[in-house]
Formats: C-alpha cells, sequence, structure tokens
C-alpha cells in the first residue's frame, strides 16, 4: 500500500486528471471517482480546474444563518431498534441525527469523508485503509475509536444479524456450508485509529456504500447494553433522541456543541410527526402552519403544494424506480420468451407520461440510470407487440396467457405504472391482473412472489444497484437472477476505476440484464418534497435522506 | 328490577365469551400462522418451534385457550409486533384519546340534535320542520370521508383558519380538536334529529296531548310536561347505539386527521397484522358494544315504565 511521493494519490487520480483534460470523462465523474479514492473533496474541485462552490448557496438570501429554532418534519416514526437491519429510509432520518456514517454522500451525489477522515486504496482496489476521525465523542462520553468499526462490520456481514449490508459488503463475505460468513480477516483493526478492510475480489465503492442507510455507526457495546437504538439512543451525531413514540413522534434536541466533533448545528431540535399512511395529511398540516418539512410530495400532489401559500417545492431526478420483476425460477417465468414478451410491450416514454406525468426519466429494463457515471448510453426499448405475440406462441401460448402482478398501494404511482403496463401487455395477449395489496403484506411477500413490482430506491452508483439486487444469491435478489457470467462480468466492473473502461463492461452486464429480461422497468422518477419558507438550506436528497445539520430556519 | 339486570349481564357475558371462541378460533388456533406473524416472515422453522415451545404453543387446545382467556381477562394481551411494547401500553392511552374525541361528539350533538329534533316534530310539515328536515338529510348523506375532505379543502386549505391535522404532538389543543369533531357531529347528528323527530311527532297525535291542549294548557307547559319525556325515550336508546358505532365511525376521521385514537390503530393493527393488537382491539370493541347495547336495555326500562311494569 505505499504510495510513492511522486504520486500522493492513487494512480488512478492521474489517469482520470488525463481524462478530464481531454474530455473523456466529465467534471461529475472526476469529483465522484476522485472523492471515491481518497482525494479530499476540495483538493479533488481543484484538480478539476473548478472552484469549489459554496455549499450553501441560498444562504446568502437572508443575509446570514440564524441558529435557534425546531424543524418540524411530517414524517413516519416507525420503530427503529436495530440500525443495521432497517429497512425503511424514515427510520435512518430519525437515526441519522443521532448516529453517523463513516463517509457521507451528498444531495450532489459525491462521496466525502464523515467518521473516517480519510481512505486509501490499494491499486488493485482489494486493500482499504479508513483512517477514522480523532477527538469524536459518543455522547455516553466514550472516545470513538477502531473498535467501534470493527464491531459494526462483523456484525453486518455475521448472517444472524440479517443485515442487507451484507450484500453490499459481498465481496467481504465467504461462502461455507451454504451459510454465508465473514471472510476471516476481512476487518482489520490497524491501532486505535485505522482500520483495514481486506477483500476477496476488487471493489470500487467502498466509500459509497458506508453511506447506505443500514450502515449508520452503533457503539461497540451496542448489543450488550440492549440491542434497541430507540431505547439505548447512544450516537456521535450532533442531536440526541429525547423522546420515541412508535407511530407517534421522534423528538430530537441539540446536542451541546461541545461534545460535537463537527460545526455546531442551527437548529435546536427536531420534532418528527407521524401522520399515519394518509398521504394527504403531511400536506394538510404544512398548510396549517404544522409543520415545516414534508418527508415527500408524490407527484399527484403538486399541484396542491402550488397552491399553499409561502410553501416551496423541491424536485430532483433521481434514480428512484420500480421494477415489475419476474422470477426466472417461478413458472411461466422459467421461460424467457415468456418475460422478454412482457417486456417488449412497454412503451416507456408514453409509459412515463400516462403514470408520472412525464416527470422523470424512460428506463431501459437494466437498472442502470443516466445519473449514474458508469452508465452506457443505450436507445430507449421500442414497443414490439408483433414480436411480442411471436415469443408467446413458440413459448406454448398461442392464446395468450393470465398472469397476476402483485403490487402495493402506495405510493399511488406503482399501480398507476401497473395499470398502464398491464394495459399496454394486452394487444399482445398478455392478460395482467393487478393485485394490490397493503403496503405491509406486499413487503412480506417482495421477495417471493412470482411477479411482482417493486419500488427501488436511489444508489449512487450503478455497480451498487446490480450487486444488491442481480448478483446471484444475495438477499435482495428479488427475481432470483442467476447468470454466472454476469456476476462475473459485475466483479471486474466493480473493480474498474477507469469510468470509461468501466462503461464498456457496464455496456455489457446492461444489454445481458436486459436480454435476461428478468425486469420490466418503465421509469426513473423524480422525487418531490416540500417546505415552509421559513426553512433554509434544506436540500431534497436523492434518497430522501434528511440532512439537517447546516439547516436553519429563517 | 335487579332480576333483569342480572339477566342482561348474564348475556352480556355469554356474548363476549362466543366472540373470545370465535377469535380464538380465527387467530390462534394455528401456532405455525401465529409463529410467523410474530417473529416475521424470515425466520426459519427451529426459530419458530422454539418460540412456540416457549409460549406454550404445543399444549392441548382447550388448555390454550382457558390460558389465553385467562390473560385476556387480567389485560394481558400480549406484546404488540409493531410497537414492541405490551398491547396495554398502547391501547389504553388510543382507546382514552377517541374517549375524549366521542365524548366531545356527543356533547355536542345529544343536545343539539334534541332540540333541532323536538322543534322539527312540534308541528309536522311546519316551514321550520322542513328545514330542519332537510338540513339533516343532506348532511347525515354526505359521508365522512367526503365531509373530511371538502371541511378540510374549506378551512384548512382556501381559508387557513383550522389545522389541518390532529395529532397533539405538542399537547392537547382545542383547535385541532375541531375539525374531527365538526365531522363526526355533522355526519351523526342528523340522524338523531330525524329519530327524535319522528317520535315526537308520534307522541304529538296522542289523545293525552290533545286533552292537555283542550283543557287549556299553556303550548309551552304541554310541550316540556307530557310531550318532551315521552318523546325522549326513542332517542335515548338511539343515543346509546350512537357511542357504539363512534367507536368504529372514528375510524376513518383518525386516520384522515392523524388523530391518534383506537379507530386509526386498530387500522394499523389490521395493515401490520399486528395479531395481538388486533386480538385485544376486537375484544374492547365487544366489550364497547355488548355494553352500551346493555346499558340503553336497563335504561330504557327505567325509563318506560310501561315496560318495566308489564
Amino acid at each position: 500500500m505505499a504510495k510513492s511521493k511522486k504520486y500522493p494519490y492513487h494512480p488512478g487520480v492521474y489517469q482520470m486528471m488525463d481524462d478530464l483534460r481531454v474530455g473523456k470523462i466529465g467534471r461529475r465523474e472526476f469529483l465522484r471517482t476522485a472523492t471515491l479514492l481518497g482525494v479530499a473533496a476540495p483538493v479533488a474541485y481543484a484538480m478539476a480546474g473548478c472552484e469549489k462552490k459554496s455549499e450553501t448557496p441560498s444562504a446568502s438570501r437572508g443575509g446570514g444563518t440564524k441558529k435557534g429554532g425546531t424543524l418540524r418534519v411530517s414524517m413516519r416514526c416507525q420503530e427503529m431498534t436495530d440500525p443495521a437491519t432497517f429497512d425503511w429510509t424514515e427510520k435512518s432520518n430519525v437515526a441519522r441525527q443521532v448516529l453517523e456514517y463513516l463517509t457521507i454522500t451528498g444531495p450532489d451525489n459525491i462521496t466525502r469523508p464523515y467518521l473516517c477522515e480519510r481512505w486509501e486504496a490499494s491499486d488493485d482496489l482489494k486493500t482499504w485503509t479508513l483512517q477514522l476521525r480523532q477527538g469524536v465523542k459518543w455522547n455516553n462520553g466514550d472516545e470513538f475509536n477502531a473498535d467501534d468499526v470493527v464491531f459494526n462490520f462483523t456484525r453486518w456481514l455475521d448472517p444472524k444479524t440479517g443485515s442487507s449490508n451484507q450484500g453490499l459488503f459481498s465481496s467481504m463475505v465467504t461462502e461455507s456450508g451454504g451459510k454465508k460468513k465473514m471472510t476471516a480477516g476481512a476487518v482489520e483493526k490497524v491501532d486505535n485509529n485505522t482500520v483495514r478492510l481486506h477483500l476477496n475480489r476488487p471493489e470500487l465503492a467502498v466509500p459509497e456504500n458506508l453511506y447506505n442507510y443500514p450502515a449508520a455507526i452503533v457503539h461497540r457495546r451496542f448489543e450488550e447494553e440492549g440491542g434497541d437504538l430507540s431505547k439505548n439512543p447512544v450516537g456521535t451525531g450532533p442531536f440526541e433522541l429525547k423522546e420515541y413514540v412508535v407511530g407517534q413522534k421522534a423528538v430530537l434536541a441539540k446536542r451541546d456543541p461541545k461534545d460535537y466533533w463537527g460545526e455546531e448545528v442551527y437548529l435546536d431540535g427536531i420534532h418528527n410527526i407521524d401522520h399515519g399512511d394518509e398521504a394527504s395529511a403531511g400536506l394538510a398540516a404544512l398548510a396549517s402552519g404544522q409543520v415545516d418539512l414534508v418527508y415527500e410530495a408524490s407527484v399527484e400532489q403538486l399541484d396542491v403544494v402550488e397552491k399553499i401559500p409561502g410553501a416551496q417545492l423541491y424536485e430532483t431526478v433521481t434514480a428512484q424506480t420500480g421494477v415489475a420483476r419476474m422470477q426466472m425460477d417461478k413458472k411461466p417465468f422459467t421461460d424467457p420468451r415468456v418475460r422478454t414478451a412482457v417486456r417488449i410491450c412497454q412503451d416507456h416514454r408514453r409509459l412515463l407520461e400516462l403514470a408520472y406525468r412525464g416527470r422523470g426519466a424512460p428506463a431501459e429494463d437494466h437498472h442502470v440510470s443516466e445519473v449514474h457515471p458508469e452508465y452506457a448510453k443505450m436507445d430507449v426499448p421500442k414497443q414490439d407487440y408483433e414480436r411480442a405475440k411471436q415469443l408467446l406462441n413458440e413459448a406454448g401460448y398461442p392464446n395468450g396467457i393470465d398472469l397476476k402482478i402483485d403490487c402495493k398501494k402506495d405510493p399511488s404511482w406503482e399501480v398507476a405504472v401497473a395499470q398502464v403496463l398491464s394495459e399496454m401487455c394486452k394487444p399482445a395477449g398478455i392478460r395482467i391482473k393487478i393485485n394490490v395489496m397493503p403496503n405491509t403484506q406486499y413487503w412480506e411477500i417482495w421477495d417471493k412472489t412470482p411477479f411482482g413490482f417493486t419500488a427501488w430506491t436511489h444508489r449512487p452508483l450503478g455497480v451498487m444497484v446490480l450487486n444488491l439486487g442481480y448478483r446471484s444469491g444475495v438477499p435482495w435478489n428479488e427475481s432470483h437472477h442467476n447468470n454466472p457470467e454476469f456476476d462475473k462480468l459485475l466483479d471486474q466492473a466493480s473493480a474498474t476505476l477507469d469510468v470509461a473502461e468501466r462503461r464498456k463492461t457496464m455496456a455489457k452486464l446492461q444489454k445481458m440484464l436486459q436480454d435476461d429480461a428478468v425486469i420490466a422497468q418503465p421509469l426513473w422518477r423524480s422525487i418531490f418534497t416540500a417546505s415552509s419558507d421559513k426553512v433554509r438550506d434544506f436540500k431534497l436528497h436523492p434518497t430522501n435522506y434528511h440532512q439537517l445539520n447546516k439547516v436553519w430556519l429563517g | 328490577m335487579a332480576r333483569f339486570i342480572v339477566k342482561r349481564l348474564l348475556f352480556m357475558a355469554a356474548t363476549m365469551l362466543t366472540v373470545s371462541i370465535l377469535l380464538f378460533g380465527l387467530l390462534e388456533i394455528s401456532p405455525g400462522s401465529v409463529a410467523t406473524k410474530v417473529l416475521g416472515p424470515y425466520t426459519s422453522q427451529e426459530q419458530r418451534d422454539l418460540w412456540l415451545e416457549a409460549h406454550g404453543y404445543f399444549r392441548p387446545l382447550h388448555v390454550r385457550y382457558l390460558d389465553w382467556l385467562g390473560h385476556l381477562v387480567q389485560g394481558e394481551f400480549g406484546e404488540s409486533i409493531r410497537f414492541k411494547v405490551p398491547v396495554a401500553e398502547v391501547l389504553w392511552p388510543r382507546l382514552s384519546n377517541t374517549a375524549v374525541l366521542g365524548g366531545l361528539v356527543l356533547v355536542i350533538m345529544v343536545p343539539f340534535s334534541l332540540a333541532l329534533g323536538v322543534l322539527a316534530g312540534m308541528k309536522e310539515g311546519s316551514p321550520l320542520d322542513r328545514t330542519i328536515s332537510l338540513f339533516s338529510i343532506v348532511t347525515t348523506s354526505v359521508p365522512e370521508f367526503a365531509s373530511s375532505v371538502i371541511l378540510a379543502a374549506l378551512f384548512v386549505f382556501y381559508l387557513g383558519l383550522l389545522p389541518g391535522t390532529s395529532t397533539m404532538a405538542s399537547g392537547f389543543s382545542w383547535r385541532e380538536m375541531v375539525l374531527p369533531v365538526l365531522v363526526l357531529v355533522l355526519y351523526d347528528f342528523g340522524y338523531v334529529t330525524r329519530m327524535t323527530r319522528a317520535s315526537m311527532v308520534e307522541v304529538m297525535t296522542r289523545p293525552y296531548i290533545r286533552t292537555a291542549v283542550l283543557k287549556g294548557l299553556p303550548h309551552r307547559r304541554v310541550i316540556f310536561r307530557h310531550a318532551l319525556r315521552n318523546a325522549l325515550i326513542a332517542p335515548f336508546t338511539v343515543i346509546m347505539l350512537q357511542i357504539n358505532w363512534l367507536l368504529s365511525g372514528v375510524i376513518v376521521v383518525e386516520f384522515f386527521f392523524a388523530y391518534k385514537g383506537f379507530g386509526s390503530l386498530l387500522l394499523e393493527a389490521s395493515l401490520n397484522q399486528d395479531l395481538f393488537l388486533i386480538e385485544a382491539c376486537t375484544m374492547v370493541s365487544v366489550l364497547v358494544a355488548v355494553g352500551t347495547q346493555t346499558l340503553a336495555d336497563i335504561g330504557y326500562v327505567y325509563l318506560n315504565p310501561r315496560i318495566r311494569f308489564s
């Protein structure tokens, strides 16, 4: 891991600087990958030949920031026992104010150091050294150190924990006797403030993965002390959890700024108020000044937001999507011709228009988005009823086929997509019955039903999504996609630093996933939220993550 | 009278026992599905068996039922799956919230609808009767899910006068109570008004009223001394039934205004398959239903001497 004096940074950084100069990659891509490889963000900006813009451009609006006040947020307050098993962003948004992550990905999609002050990757991207920030204190008085990090990794990778992080860090997992376990020695404590990760295969997205929402760092005695965050909220973050009632509220108060390592936050407190599943309740509360910020506004609610006096609307284009996924090991989807027939019945642009008011981008059935840096340009697939009919005929369904798709009730765009999809499939003789289920019931069968429509959240890199959802055997592989060649190529993509080079592999992966036709993916959607005009410097994160350290009230 | 009350109470106990058997049969008879609901769908059979063993699910059915019933009677409902606390800890505060909401509705709705009903029924077909009847029919025909939206659009979004949700997040607030109470009163008062009116109309045609009028009593005295007492017997039963209706009728209103009461709890429990919470909510609903029914029966007998002495 010795770095030559001449090149203080990863050799790939210099390669990329050349690429940037000749225009092979964009500035954004350069910044992303350079910061991913351990170049501090301001340095990366300087390298890219541009001044780092102020992170709070709107701060100047009111002539400076103001301390104090409580931000009231309308958001579900679900049980939040164990951060490692979080399956909802809302849970992490409460925990995010108390706990912190090793890295942080901003609303600009760039990952920066956080609890981890610096990271270095070996040339083969198989050894990552994490230099932890010193002087960070837990709110129980303990010093944050390498033991905390080792404890968290060990827990995430233990199958007993049941954390989705196991799929994310699959390069630190070995399978033996049908059980997946952490590779022996995968996490090494170098000294009190240094941790080294030893991966089985090259992995590029380690810093990005460290900000995935179940990767919040809990205290090293988390399990000994009951393993329940809501009852024992020990964290390093700028806020402390004062009161937590599932289904009602989460009250957070600012921690003594002297004890917090970072910049002092502006807010005195945050009140999250649960308004239940009723979609209009949050906006009603905003309209009557009961809350300052809602967790999200749906595409149907845009007109309402515009009518609320003083409300600010936030919109961001994301890699959030929904996939009508077909399990390739369950009949009739064992036959690739059936899956393909469903897939090619879509007219993606029209679907986006009809089901989501055209706000977003048409997708291409491979779950890699244009906002991902390594996305390889492809054409939006064309609707082809003739071929669909022919495929069905060949598969032994000359009179068409009856299918049932499970989808959840909320948010309503998901049902809308399922309906439009069902209509679009009709002319080819594919009759899809839509089974709308309450959300919790759907989440019980989301990875079991042969045909279901599942919403996926945004992730900053395309390889992350593919690793999480389409690699053979990982827990979230809901389509049971199984293609050894795909896995091998995915390993390769995950190990390729050069964006242009990685894009070549991605082109193959995208094509392969499209041809395997385990998903029909109609659209990438924009997301929205709204706040009162009191709220300043809030930015809508593409994953709805609440980063409130810089938010203030005017 | 005492004999009658004892009989009603016994009948009430028998009803609850029957419901408890039905409930047990529906939700608890298969240990496998109980364990799946409690431990989640991703657990192994081994984990489920261990849990079932520890919680005595391998005992004979009747032993399990009696044990379950015993706990139920003592108010030990088990632990909520979603809230991760004993059911009682969630149930009682939510129930008292609904009691506050329901109580307010009754306090406003009962005098209001009785007065209007009596006014309308005093003289059938008069302009006053027509106006009140039309108004009460219209409000009762608009269901709560529609009037919630209409009133919220008007008072919250258009006029900006009232808060749009009623979570009581920073303590009890009268302003937050206005809309939920208003929606329920509007929906319910027309019904009670119509019943009171019908009863009043009927009483006003009775010979003893005619006698009272013919013997020259002042109109006021005829109404208060003779008509009212008899006319209010039928509405009494109807009002008792409203308590029962309120317990389930509040679901829509509580959900819409995010009021943390029993109705929204019942809905969330069902959507989340929160087994022990559903059981507790069901038994509470049944208790309230048969309880108010019994009270109505007893009260009716007390008020109506013809039944008491027959």
